[in-house]
Parts: C-alpha cells; structure tokens; sequence
C-alpha cells in the first residue's frame, strides 16, 4: 500500500478496537449470524405465506371471474370472447361488474350491457343484482349509464 | 462404531454418488425439453406470453402449438424443478457437460422470439429515437415518435415514459437503432447472449479464485430457468450489467482496484442498481486505487453524458425515484399488503420500504467493516434491493445470483434461491383456477 494510505491505516489503529477495521471476521460464538441467520428465517416465513395467501387470494378471484363470464354469457346468450370484467379494487368487495356488446361487433363498438354480479359461485355462476346499458364507444362510466335495473337502479347508479 | 455400521453408512453414499451423473443429466434435460417447449410454442406468435414482434423466429413455427398460461407454467415448474436437482448434483457434472448444456440453453433461447417482455422494443426504440429521429431519450418517450417503424411493439405503459437506463447503455445501444427493428433486434439478442457469456465466464473464474466449484457455480447461475427463460429470452440489458458487475468482482480477485471501481461505475452507467457494490469493495479493500478508479471513470462518464444528452443524462436520480414509484403485482411489498388486507401499497409503504433498505445496507457496510466478505455483503444488498421494490420484475432477482455462487456466506445462495422459488410459486395462479 501506498505511503498515504499508510497514514490512514494509521489514523484507523488510532479507533478503540470495536470500531476498528478487520481483514478476516474473529471466529467468535456466532452469536451475530444466530441472530441474522433467525431473522432471515422469520422474514422468508412472511414472505413465503404472503406468497401463498395471494396465490390462493388469486385463485379465488379468477374462479369468481370465470363465474362471472360464464353467467354474463348464459343471461345474454352471446358467446362472445371479448367480455370486460371489472373488480371492485376500491373497496375490495366481491362485486364484479361484466360489460359486452348487446349485438355482434368490435369491443365497445356497440351498445353494451354490463351486469353486476354478486355473492358466491354457485353451480359455476353468480347471482346477477342488477344492471345497465352504456352507449357505443364509451367506457362503463356513470354518466354513459342508462337503463338501470336491480340494485343499481334503487341505488341510482345511473344518470339517465 | 463397528466396521458392519460403517459399511452401511457409506453404502448410501456410494449409490447416492453412482446416481449423481445419471440423475444431473435428466435435470438438464428436463431444463433443455422445457426450455425447448416454451421457445418452440412461443415462435407461433399471437399469445399472451409473447410480445408482439417482427417474425424473427418464422422458421421455428409450425413444430409447436400457440403458447398458452397453461403450458408455459408447466414447462416453468418443470425447468425450476430440473434446476433444483442440477442445483443437488451439480458436482458430478462435468466441465465438458456443463459447458455443453449451457451452450445449449443459449442456443435455443437465442434462435427463439422474444420472451415475456416488451423491454427490448423499448431499447430500440430509445435507441431509434436518438439516431434515426434527433431527439434525446432523456427528455423523450417513444410516442415523441409514433411513426417509427418499433413504436408499435413498445409496451404500452413504455410509451410516454423516456429512457431510465445509463446513458453508456443508451450510447451502446445507438449503433443497433440503424439497423431497422428486427436487425436491432437480432443485435440485442448478441449483445444479451455476449453479456450472459461474459458472466459466466468471470462467474467461473471467480469461484476458482476462491477454491469453490466452477462448474457448480456457473451451472447455478447459467442454467437458472428465471436467467435462461426471463433474462435471456427477453434479452435484457440486466445481463450487460451482471457482466460488468462479474469483471469488477474479477478485478478484484486479482487486486486491480482502480480498473474494478472503473467496471462497477461503468455497470452503474448501463443500469444503476450496481452501484451498491462500490461501498462495500470502499469498506471492505480501503484503497486509493479503488477511489481513485472511481471518481475517474464517474468523471469521464459524467462529462460524455452530459455532452451527448445533456444534464438529463447525468440525472439518474431522477429516473430511479420515478421508477421506484410504480408498483407491480409480483412484488413482495404488494403480497404482503394483501395479506394485511390492504388494495395494495400506498406511499407510506414505499417510505418503510426505504427506511428498511437504508437500516439493511447499514448493517452490512458496518459487517463489511468488520471483516464480513464484501461480495456476500453486495449480494444481499442486491437482494434487498429487489424483495424491497415494490416494482419487481423476474430479471430483478437475478441480480445477487451471481454474488451469491461465489460467496463465502452460503446463506446468501440460499437466501435467493428461496426467493426466485417464491415467485415461480406466485406466477402458478393461473394453474390453479384458470380463466374461461
């Protein structure tokens, strides 16, 4: 090493030694790596059942939205493939809200139906609480909403 | 103890040592069919694991089916769990083997399409911007040129975003943005399948210097399925910077410290994450030549950034801070705000995560200090890193691997093979209830 280094090899051996700077770790009674290594445990334990809560979170979310399609498709009778489905991310409610073309065409092209389904999926569907109709080329925004029925016409979910 | 119970404690050894060669080579195997699979199905195009893209793989279709969730995860699992047992009987495989499944494992991914990710288009496309179109990358997004021949490809939350990458990433990728989209991109796949080899190779000559198992190590690394599938086949310029993150672990080894501080500066200016690795070489060799290797190549990185792009090139700051707001489904941040009830994370959660990053780096600087290994030090701060973004993406958690086969704290292996195994567990949703 270099002679100015050397003075600060200097300036370091002047530190009380618990503070000093080692080459190699001292073979002590691995008390520290006990503690680190119990530490690391307990964080992949977290992340290991975070891991799995959202898996299984994701799984019954995706079983709830097949349900939704499948119902969405057996009350209009359009097999249709492009089928939107929105989720209730605000609140985290199980209600979902599933928009398609009343008639064949492009997505969002024509005037849309949207249905919202709540409760558990039963026999592969869910029970439809009501709904609305949103005209051609809009997104399912309140003020495009018109036609209520079901809950969301007592709740004046629309604005026409 | 008595010759009889001897015998019987070594007579497992000896058939476990017997089925060890055998066993490695269907783990490769198992890892080349699944990888195969996924390119193979993947060149027929029109999925959704597959970015939209030039045909550049036209040859391979017509041999596979359409790649579906279903397929891609079983071929996932199947590699993850081919790995695993290479990861047990990696020392029975021979250099000769090691070397050939890996060269395999590139091979394919390299004639193959682009994987699981529209990054590359977006390299192209800053690339593009700069040399085709006049316009700086740093205060430009690719929709600042709709027209361009790639615009189409860019991910669509990429499109008004401008470049995050170092500007010695941007510079190396201007030559390529003349080359029109699927040259670019064939130049992309090189420069990616170069930089992966170049890992490797320091990766193996870091594990000798440090009397560890070379081919144990580079097959660790080389034949993970989230490097090969994610990394790899998406071609992400992450391998670029592992490249040069291995050559200044390298240099070091070898007691250049001025040239490693110069190839740590020179990872950071492709992809700044590497930087993390300056103050625990600082802490851990205390050299001048090392300051002084850094502040140089800094100095002369900084004053070609700033003449090419402007002050917004040097800004690099800026471009983390931005990206370390957005947030991603895989990341643990989210996972465990979920578990806690929470939509997602909110932006006290990004401030814990912050604190929680500093206190970690802390530690381990004063560990370092202390005489800990700096390369395991850097790997877990590496590691932290990715499990404490709230923006974690597959080719995020490659980042310690290669640390992390070298080092002399075998948790730290451990430590990230748990957490790649964790998000191979998180992608299986799809599996499990699939969507009609």
């Amino acid at each position: 090493m270099s002679a100015p280094e050397s003075a600060f090899e200097r300036r370091l051996r002047r530190l009380p030694p618990s503070f000093r700077p080692r080459e190699r770790e001292l073979p002590g009674s691995g008390r520290q790596w006990r503690i680190e290594t119990a530490v690391l445990i307990l964080v992949g334990l977290l992340l290991t059942i975070a891991v799995v809560n959202d898996v299984v979170l994701g799984t019954h979310v995706n079983h709830r939205l097949s349900a939704d399609l499948r119902t969405w498709r057996a009350y209009t009778g359009h097999d249709y493939k492009n089928v939107s489905t929105e989720q209730d991310v605000l609140h985290f409610t199980t209600v979902d809200v599933v928009c398609g073309n009343t008639v064949p065409g492009p997505p969002k092209e024509r005037t849309q139906i949207c249905l919202q389904m709540s409760g558990p999926v039963s026999g592969g569907r869910r029970k439809i609480a009501g709904g609305w109709y949103v005209g051609p080329k809009h997104e399912d925004l309140r003020r495009y909403r018109y036609g209520c029925f079901g809950t969301p016409k007592a709740k004046g979910d629309c604005s026409r | 103890m008595s010759v009889a119970a001897q015998g019987e404690l070594q007579l497992p050894r000896t058939r476990a040592t017997q089925w060890a060669a055998p066993l490695a080579s269907v783990c490769a195997l198992l890892i080349v069919a699944a990888v195969a699979e996924i390119v193979l199905d993947g060149a027929l195009g029109h999925s959704v694991l597959i970015p939209k893209s030039p045909q550049i793989a036209g040859w391979l279709t017509g041999i596979g089916e359409r790649l579906g969730y279903r397929v891609f995860l079983i071929a996932l699992i199947a590699a993850t769990v081919g790995y695993a047992g290479l990861v047990a009987f990696g020392r029975s495989v021979s250099k000769r083997w090691a070397i050939a499944l890996l060269a395999t494992l590139h091979a394919i991914v390299f004639v193959g399409p682009i994987l699981l990710s529209t990054d590359v288009f977006s390299y192209i496309d800053y690339a593009r911007l700069g040399v085709l179109h006049g316009l700086n990358p740093y205060t430009h997004g690719p929709i600042a040129a709709p027209h361009d021949a790639v615009y189409h490809y860019v991910g669509q939350d990429w499109k008004k975003v401008d470049t995050a990458y170092g500007p010695l990433y941007t510079l190396l990728s201007y030559p390529f943005g003349l080359l029109g989209v699927s040259g670019g991109l064939w130049g992309m796949k090189v420069l990616a399948t170069l930089a992966s080899a170049i890992t490797l190779v320091l990766t193996w000559r870091c594990a000798r210097a440090r009397e560890l198992d070379p081919v144990v190590a580079v097959l660790l690394v080389g034949a993970n399925p989230l490097y090969v599938i994610y990394g790899l086949g998406g071609a992400h310029n992450d391998l670029i910077m592992l490249a040069l993150m291995m050559g200044a672990v390298a240099l070091t080894f070898a007691g250049r410290d001025a040239p490693a501080a110069a190839s740590v500066i020179a990872g950071a200016l492709v992809k700044a994450t590497v930087a993390v690795l300056l103050p625990f070489m600082l802490v851990a060799r205390r050299s001048r030549g090392l300051l002084l290797g850094a502040i140089g190549a800094l100095a002369l990185g900084v004053v070609v950034a700033y003449a090419v792009f402007g002050v917004d090139g040097v800004n690099i700051v800026a471009a983390l801070n931005r990206d370390a707001a957005f947030v991603s489904s895989d990341s643990f941040a989210t996972e465990i705000a979920h578990l806690f009830g929470k939509p997602g994370v909110f932006p006290i959660d990004h401030d814990l995560l912050k604190v929680a990053l500093v206190v970690i780096i802390l530690h381990l600087l004063w560990r370092t200090w202390r005489g800990y290994d700096w390369v395991a030090a850097s790997g877990w701060a590496l590691l932290a890193i990715s499990v404490t973004s709230t923006w974690l993406l597959a080719w995020y958690i490659l980042w310690p691997l290669p640390l992390a086969v070298i080092a002399r704290d075998r948790r730290l292996l451990v430590a990230t093979l748990v957490i790649q195994a964790l998000f191979v567990v998180h992608q299986m949703t799809p599996l499990l209830a699939p969507v009609a």
